[in-house]
This record gives structure tokens, sequence and C-alpha cells, in this order.
């Protein structure tokens, strides 16, 4: 009866949109096994929180900074004179039901979605997967990944407390930096010399609410749509070429897989945000451009932006009437504009240096292309400096060691630690290529002595895994005998599907 | 969809339902269906749950205990439905080259180039005419998309709203005096009438028990030893790297400590940087006390206050 | 099948959970293990008279020697005068436990500075915090708990004060009970969190030196503190913050930032994106990636 619905249902809509095919090949779509496939999706299901806590804190956040006297149930900022911005932030936390688990979950999910898009470009990175013909998917990956920090910071900035309002004028310091243009792109973007007339924080609020999520839309429609044309990459293995695809079809077990992986992704997201609390804003206070508390620091994804503002020594440069502020000008624009382009770049580099211009479907494993991984070690060694060199005044403090020393360490570390991590990445790399069968799982054997003296070895017992011997894949069926005349009594029609 | 997949046209065998490929990847389906039945009961209680902590009580920690422990137990549930119990294949499919053939590729070249090239190399001057007018809509379009934004930073960036005999006032407004501050004593002052104002913000220190015949607190660089009064000496409080406010001061070591990226200013001697990122000394106010001893500053800022920018000399 | 998933996931799995939750030990305040956990409602705000008794507590002799009766001016705040019978004692006490180093007379030694003109306030802060005496000669003293009890500090105090009569800092008798949190939370944030933080964690100084945690101050050992300003710490006179903004800082550190509304769970220890940011990688994406192996898993 339901199976007829269905079958009628689909020829009507065949009949106006030609879904039939294009659909039977999108639910036969493999998806391979591998997990580490799977660190994109954290990226795609934070995205999806993201934009529904992003609703939800939208219907109550004022973004404007036009003041007005706090009455909310927090007591400590009763009577102060704060903007609508922050009383509503504050406001959403206390005053609305559910409000604070949003905005909570809200952040967290900003914050693990760029910690998975961080992992899954590692991925993407190691095992050359951006090789062609995807190199175009990588730069749009890495257009998301620079647009989701800029998000990020402006979500941040929204409440304007007090330490993302010190964010902002940060933010402001480094645009004036910018030789020629600096002082003008910020009086426009400000509406004035710091802190402007009032209109930065509604001008990052539809930035933040439309604008860049827009684009991210975009953008992700791109990156899925290409992942679909182009199909997946796969590791070698039985089976695995470059022209087929091994795994599990769409429908149904990567569908209920990966339902069930948006949910769990949810569920990590609502518990840190209802149990760990994040940017307690009330306890922060209003910003007010004389006021400042120490440790602060940006979100984490921004960190490596401000350990490059510490570490760098106060090189401004003054002459013929001008002022260049390099000591914020070189870390603060130059530097990542560098690292991001390295990374755009970065498979047309390798192909013209490896001179290997053919279709890439099967994976590398990293010890194989030991000048690449040293290069991604040294890479992923120099942002992870930069990155604890934002919390040098925490860790100072944690370890009870001076600040300058700290300050110094980092500034040593950031240029010889990358250096280090890549020579010894290479040479483990080529160990690894080295030894054969490392890293497979190898059956123990037993060496016995016997009363004689004589040695004898034996297998031992099989370990649960051991000997398992994968099938050979097969196209997906298009059509189940589900009722084997040998089953035709009615039991066990549904085994498949159980 | 020009995929040419043999498989999806012509009928495979159906397969059967004892193929290896179709039973699920549990080797016991039935404790596999039990834990993922159980792990789906859970969540459903986990969401009755939310609905009634929502109800009862605005309690965050228990909407996301129940929220996310139902959201983790249904997902789990399905992901262990989908892992142990649906077909565990391997299944595969083709690759095929997704790029177009030679054939095409030369009509799509030749589209561009000669059905193209034909009608421009015709009319040079009307494609030149479409280009210039697009090209200029392009410039001006800039203008308003820019320049509407905000104004020209003009002289805000090097003007304070210190003058000659501004008083220095508390940010409620009170008005300082020579006696508030006892030695070690730090302050946030503003000229009067512009109270918070992130600009005109300074951070008076005293440095000395000084009256006001006592010969004046030598402070360097020389030259600046009137800039004091009674020993107090006053610093902008925008840190030259970042316009962060330098409001951490250390009283036994004399430094001004910049919270933001901890550049440190040596307080006895103009605010040079000793540390850190920061370029310049804080710029020094100088001070003054009127006949009833409130402190007033004797003139402005001698330079821009603040972080580095390209203006300035 | 079941010893399988142990063998491959048990010791990532055991990674990231202890790596998490040592961190979220170490970044929990007063590394107080459960009581950070669930803070659902305001907390009452008005401290009440309890705020008065560490001066109270210790020994009846104390609260009769000291006439401390909740003072009825507007300011909440009064300074004690020490009774005269506390000097004889304090003096003894201070030729055994201090003279070593700060010289008979309090004149101060190549190993401790002159005490003279401090006053008992500051003489109070620096013992009833346990910095003194000194456990060791670091850059900074470092608070424990106190070698003396309330009415010995005192009697130290009372002798020292004694020294030099009427000057330094006096011993204050805070009453929060009418303290204006609003007023306190302001002055806390322009005064106090440049180095203190906001949420008064403490942090690194340059020079070796630390603003140190308030999360254990007592209103008296606050307003102590605002007036002496011990060590690196600046001093706030009566004309920068006066007795009633003293108060109402004091109130603000033992209500609110002592027992800060953790509305959205776990503090994470009050420092910010740093404690965020390592929960939110390690503990947000490390237990997501666990799931991936789960589900990637085909062996």
């Amino acid at each position: 009866m339901i199976d007829k619905t269905i079958d009628r249902s689909l020829r009507w809509l065949d009949d106006r949109l030609g879904i039939a095919k294009g659909g039977r090949t999108l639910l036969d779509k493999i998806f391979p096994d591998h997990w580490s496939f799977m660190l994109g999706e954290i990226a795609l299901y934070s995205f999806v929180v993201l934009l529904a806590t992003g609703v939800f804190v939208s219907l109550y956040y004022i973004p404007s900074a036009h003041e007005i006297v706090y009455h909310g149930s927090y007591v400590p900022l009763r009577g102060q004179r704060v903007s609508e911005a922050y009383a509503s932030s504050v406001g959403l936390s206390f005053d609305v039901k559910s409000g604070l688990l949003m905005r909570q979950a809200h952040h967290w999910a900003a914050d693990i979605f760029l910690g998975s898009i961080a992992v899954h470009m590692a991925r993407v990175f190691f095992t050359g997967a951006f090789r062609k013909p995807r190199e175009f998917n990588w730069i749009v990956g890495v257009s998301m990944l620079i647009l989701g920090i800029v998000n990020g910071f402006l979500g941040y900035s929204l409440p304007d407390d007090l330490v993302s309002g010190t964010g902002i004028r940060i933010a402001y310091s480094i645009i004036e930096s910018i030789p020629l243009v600096g002082s003008y792109l910020g009086t426009f973007l400000f509406g004035g010399n710091y802190p402007g007339n009032g209109v930065i924080i509604p001008r990052f609020y539809i930035l933040h609410v439309l604008i860049v999520p827009l684009l991210l839309i975009g953008l992700l429609a791109a990156h899925l749509g290409l992942l679909v044309k182009q199909k997946h990459t796969q590791f070698k293995g039985k089976g695995k070429t470059e022209h087929n695809v091994v795994g599990t079809p769409m429908f149904p077990t990567f569908i209920a897989k990966t339902t069930g992986f948006l949910f769990m992704t949810t569920a990590v997201l609502f518990l840190l945000g209802g149990l760990a609390q994040i940017n307690p804003i009330w306890q922060f206070g209003q910003y007010e451009p004389y006021q400042i508390s120490y440790a602060v620091q940006p979100d984490w994804y921004m960190g490596w932006l401000d350990g490059a503002l510490r570490i760098m020594p106060s090189w401004e440069w003054v002459g013929w009437g001008h002022t260049i502020p390099l000591e914020v000008f070189l870390p603060a624009v130059i530097f990542p504009g560098l690292i991001f382009n390295i990374f755009i770049v970065w498979p047309f580099i390798e192909s013209r240096h490896t001179k290997d211009l053919a279709y890439h479907n099967l994976l590398d494993r990293p010890r194989d292309r030991p000048l690449r991984t040293a290069a991604g070690v040294a890479m992923l060694t120099l942002l992870f400096m930069v990155f604890f060199a934002s919390s040098t005044d925490v860790l100072a403090n944690f370890f009870q060691v001076p600040l300058v020393a700290v300050l110094w360490f980092f500034r040593i570390a950031v240029i010889v630690a990358p250096v280090i991590a890549a020579v010894v990445a290479y040479k483990i790399c080529n160990e690894m290529r080295a030894a054969e069968g490392i890293g497979k799982r190898k059956r123990p054997q037993i060496v016995t002595r016997s009363s004689t003296g004589e040695y004898s070895t034996t297998d031992a017992e099989p370990r649960p895994g051991d000997g398992v011997e994968e099938l050979d894949a097969i196209p997906v069926p298009t059509y189940i005998d589900l009722v084997p005349p040998e089953l035709a009594t009615g039991a066990g029609v549904r085994r498949v599907m159980r | 969809m020009s995929d040419d997949a043999p498989r999806l046209e012509g009928p495979l065998p159906p397969a059967a339902l004892d193929d290896p490929h179709l039973q699920p990847y549990a080797k016991h389906p039935e404790r596999a269906q039990a834990v993922a039945a159980v792990a789906m009961v859970v969540g459903f209680l986990g969401f009755i749950g939310f609905g009634v902590a929502y109800w009862v009580g605005d309690n965050t920690q228990w909407e996301a205990v129940t929220l996310g422990g139902g959201l983790l137990a249904l997902g789990f549930g399905v992901t262990a439905w989908g892992k142990y119990l649906m077909p565990q294949g391997p299944f595969e499919e083709e690759r095929h080259e997704f790029h177009s053939t030679e054939a095409e590729r030369e009509a799509m070249t030749a589209a561009v180039t000669e059905r193209g090239g034909m009608v421009l190399k015709r009319r040079k001057l009307l494609g030149g005419l479409f280009a210039l007018g697009s090209t200029a809509m392009g410039i001006v379009l800039l203008f308003p998309l820019l320049r509407s934004l905000g104004p020209k930073p003009g002289n805000t960036l090097f003007e304070t709203n210190w003058k000659k005999n501004s008083q220095l006032v508390t940010v409620d407004g009170r008005a300082v005096h020579v006696d508030d501050l006892d030695v070690g004593g730090v302050l946030t002052v503003f000229p009067k009438g512009f109270t918070g104002s992130s600009q005109d913000q300074v951070i008076l220190i005293r440095l000395a028990q000084l009256g006001p015949l006592d010969p004046p607190l030598v402070i360097y660089p020389p030259g600046r030893t009137d800039w004091g009064v009674q020993g107090y000496v006053a610093y902008s409080k925008m840190c030259t790297h970042l316009g962060c406010p330098v409001g951490l001061y250390q009283e036994q070591t004399q430094q001004l400590v910049c919270p933001c990226h901890q550049s440190i200013f040596n307080v006895q001697s103009g605010a040079i940087p000793e540390f850190g990122p920061a370029p310049r000394p804080l710029p020094q106010l100088p001070l003054t006390a009127d006949s009833v001893g409130n402190l007033r500053a004797q003139n402005g800022f001698n330079q821009a206050v603040g972080p580095g920018f390209w203006e300035r000399p | 099948m079941r010893s399988l998933f142990r063998a491959r996931f048990a010791a990532p799995a055991a990674l990231v959970g202890c790596v998490g939750f040592v961190g979220l030990l170490a970044f929990s305040p007063n590394a107080a293990p459960a009581g950070v956990a669930v803070t659902t409602t305001l907390p009452t705000l008005t401290t009440t008279a309890t705020t008065a008794a560490p001066l109270a507590q210790p020994t009846q002799s104390v609260s009769g020697a000291l006439n401390y009766a909740a003072p009825s001016n507007q300011t909440g705040l009064f300074y004690a005068q020490l009774p005269q019978a506390f000097v004889a004692p304090g003096e003894a006490l201070f030729a055994a436990n201090c003279a070593s180093c700060h010289g008979p007379a309090g004149l101060g030694t190549n190993l401790g500075p002159n005490l003279q003109g401090l006053g008992a306030g500051t003489v109070d802060f620096w013992v009833s915090t346990g910095r003194m005496p000194l456990a060791n000669s670091s850059v900074q003293a470092t608070r424990k708990p106190p070698r003396f009890n309330r009415l010995q500090t005192l009697e130290i105090s009372a002798w020292v004060q004694s020294l030099t009569p009427g000057q330094g800092t006096q011993v204050p008798i805070v009453n929060t009970n009418n303290a204006d949190l609003e007023a306190g939370n302001t002055l806390f944030t322009l005064n106090c969190a440049a180095c203190h933080t906001i949420t008064g964690a403490g942090d690194a100084l340059a020079g070796g030196a630390y603003a140190p945690s308030l999360h254990l101050a007592t209103p008296v050992q606050t307003v102590e503190a605002i007036r002496s300003g011990p060590g690196n710490m600046p001093h706030f006179s009566v004309g920068n913050i006066t007795n009633t903004q003293a108060r109402d800082i004091a109130a603000y550190v033992d209500g609110v930032i002592q027992h800060p509304v953790n509305r959205g769970g776990f503090g994470l220890g009050g420092i910010g994106p740093v404690g965020e940011g390592f929960v939110g990688l390690l503990i947000g994406v490390g237990a997501l990636m666990l799931v991936c192996f789960w589900i990637g898993d085909r062996t």
C-alpha cells in the first residue's frame, strides 16, 4: 500500500521534474567508511546548529549602541547605563527561557565549527586530497575557513561587553595601521575616529547575520556540489582503485549514520552549551573605552593573530613625515594574508614542484609524501606556537615564570620550532617507509621450548578482528529479491532492512 | 546526468536476500537492535525531560542535560541502526571522468573565440566604449559604497580635548585635588566635560609626596621636570601599540603594563617602552595646580595619542 | 566485538577524558570539584552581618575588646582603634616571629623592610593572608594559611601601630549590609580588573610578579589592600576611593567575584577564551572525533 503511494508520487514528480534517474544515482552515491571522512561533517552540522541557534538569539538581540539603564535580573548591573546591545544580550542570558542555552550553544558551535574545519583541512592536506581535480574545492574550503573566522569575530563583538569591546578597539587600530589608507578605512567603517558614532555594532550585525552567512551558504553549496560531482577520494585498500569508490551507499546506511551524527554533534554542542559556561558577559560588564580587564584573549581561532601581535618586536617605521606601524601591520595584516595565500596556492605549488598533472582519487598516506608532510607539520607548528603565544600572561601565571621569559621563549620558538618539527617529521616519514608492514596488525606467535630443548612457533589465538576478510565490493543492487521462495512463509521478509 | 553507467540502465540481476553484502554488520543483530532501541527510548525520555525542564523552571543545566542527552541517545540509536543493522556492503560505484570529450572542448573554444572574435574584432569601438562605461560604473559605485560610510579622519586622530588649563576630573566628573592621591596612587582622569572619552583618557600617578613649595620631582627625560606637579605625573592611557587602556600600574617597579599585549612602560622615565610591541612612549600630559589646589593641564598633548598611523609624522 | 571496542577506543577515550577532566579541575576556581557546577539562582547578594565576622569569630576576647558594633553611619566602614592591651603580647609575638627580618624595633634589616609608619591594617593584611611570615624569598609572597589566629594577628598589628601612633593604614571594620553592588561593580572594573582580571582570577605581571586571585580575600583584607597597596599594588587613598566606595568594592569581591553567577555551567576558572578554547577543542572536537572513530570503524 505505502509502496504504491510512493511509486505514484515519484511518477508524478518525475513527470514534472525528471528526478528519477538523478535521484536514484544520488541514493546510490557511495561514501567511504573511513572515520577521517566524517571530520568535515562535524563542521557541516556545527554550521546547521549555528544557523538554528543564531536565528533564535537574533530574535532577542538588539543591535544598537543606544544607551539605556539596565533593569534586568542581574543585580550587580541594575541601574548601570549600558548599550541596548549589551542589555539585550544579558537579557537573553537571564530573562529569556532557554536563552542562555541557545546563546552558549551558538558560541560553542562557532568554536567547534572552526576547530573541526581545521582538523578536516589537516586531513585533506596530509592525505593529498586537494590534488587535481579538487583544487577548486580546496580553495572553496579555505575561503570558508576565512569567512568563518571573520564571522566568529563579528559575532563575538556583538554583545558590546568589556572583553569584546577591547577586541573591536584592537581591530580598529589594526585597520589604522595599513599604510596610506588605514586611517580613512577606520573612520569610514566606524563613522569617525574610534569609537565612532555608534554605527559599528549595527554594521557588524548585518555582516554577521546576513552577508557573511550568505557567502558561507553559497560556498558550502559549492563545496558539497563539487563533492558530489567529483565523488569522494578514498584510501588505498582492497578493491579500491582510481576508477571506483568503495563504501556504503547514501540510502539507507549513510543517511542513518549521518543523521545520527547530526544528532550527536548537536548533542555535544548543547551539552557544552548548558554545562560549560562560555563568555559570561554579565560578569564582564558594559564596554567603556577607558576600562580594561587583564587576561583578555580573543576566541581561540583568532588567538594566532593575537599571539603574533604579542611576540612582534616594536619595529615602527618612521620617515618622510609618515609612520608605518610595522609592529601591527606585519603580524596582523601581512602575516595572516601570507598564511591564507600559502593555503590557497599550495595545490599549484605542489603540482608544479612534482610535475604531477594526473587525476588523483586515491589518497596518499602522509609518510609516503615526506616533503609535504614536513611542510604541513612546519605550518601547524608555526600556527600552534603563535596560538599559544596569545596566552603568554595566562601561561606565565599558571607556571609561575616571568612574563618576559615566556614572551622570549615564543619569539624564539616561533622560528626554531617549525624547523625542528619539519626535520623530525621528514625523518619519521622516511623511517616509517623503510620499515615493512609498520602500523599493520600482526598476529602474535607463541614460541615454545620442548623438553628436549627444541623451539617451535605457533600462531597465537586469533584476536577479534584478526583474519576478517572484507568482501569484494559490488554495485548497489537495483532490486532486492525480498521474498525468495524458501522464505515465502512470511517470516523474515523485512530482515534486510531491520 | 549523462552518466554512462550501464548498471543503472540495464537491470542487474536482483540481489538475493541472503547475499552476504546485504547482511547486517552485527554478529548478533538482536542484541544490536536492543541497544539501539534502548538508546532511542532514552532519547525520547530526554526530550520529554526537556519539555518538563522548560516548563518547570529556567535552569540552563537541566535544559542542556535533557536536550543534549536526548539528542545524544537518539543519535546514537540511529547511528547504531545504520552501522550494525543495515546492509554491511561493501558496495562500489564507478568513477567516470567528468571532463568533456576533446570534440566538445574544441567546440566550446570555437564558440568563444570565433563567434565572439568575429563580433568584437569588427566592432572594436563598441567593445571599447562598453568597457569604458562599465569601468566608470564600477569606480563610481565605489563612492557610495565606501565614502558614504563615514567621515574622513581629518584632524581627529591628532586632536584631544586636553587644552591649556583643562581641569582634571574623574570619571564621575569630580575635580581632582592635589591632596587626593597618596604616593603610589593611580587614577583615571579626563578633561572636564569629556568624561569617558576614549581619546582623552589619562592615567594620573603620584610618585612622591611633595608640597607646593618643595622642589619639583625630577622626571626624565630632562626638560620635562616641570611637567609634573607636587609629585604627580600624567600619561595618555591609550597604549601606543593598539590603543588598549594601559591600566595596569605596578607600584614597586614603577611600570605601566598594557593588559592586552603586555607592553611595559617605565613611569619614571617618561613612559618609554621597556619591553613588548609598543613602539613609542605614552604621550605625557604636562600638569599644574590652580590656586585652590585642583590639578589642571598646562597644555594639551604635544603629539597624537594612541597607536601609529600613516599620517603621523 | 566488545573487547575490540575496548582495545581500539579505550585508550584515546581515556586520554581525552583525563586531559579534559584535569583541565576542568585546573581551571575551576578554588579547585572545588563539584560545587562549581549548577548555580541557577542569583546569589543573595545582600551579604549580611557575617561579613564582619572575621574580626569577631576567633575568640570572645577580640569582640569584647573591640567595640565593633556595625557602623551606624552610611559608609559602612570605619577603622578600629586596637586596644592598648594588645600591644604587650604583640611585642612578644613580634620578637619571636618577625624581628629576625624586620628588626626588634621594626626598623627593618637587609632581610625585611622597615615597618614603621605602615599601620596596623597593613600588618593585619600581610599576616592574616598568611603572606607573613615569609615561607621563602621568591619574587612575591604568596597567600597561604595564616600562622597566627585572629587575636594574635591583631596583637602584632597593634604593636606595630604603637610604634607610630596614628600613621598608616588602620584595621577596617566593614559592614557590607547596605553596600551598593552596582557601584562596586563599576569601581572594580575601573580600578581592579586591569590587574586582577574582571573575574578576580589574577594574572602575571611584569618582572615575575603577579596579581593574586581574589577568591579568598575577606572584605577586611580587600579594604586593607586597597588602602595600603601591598607589593606592586597601587595605594588608593580616601581622596581616590572613598570609604563608601571601598566598602562597595569589598562587597562586590565578597559577593560577586567569590560567588559568581555561573548560570551557564562550569565557570572554567574565569580565565576567558583560553579555558574555553581548551574545552572546545579537546572536549568538543575531541569527543566528536571519537564518535567519528566509532562510526567509521569496520574491523
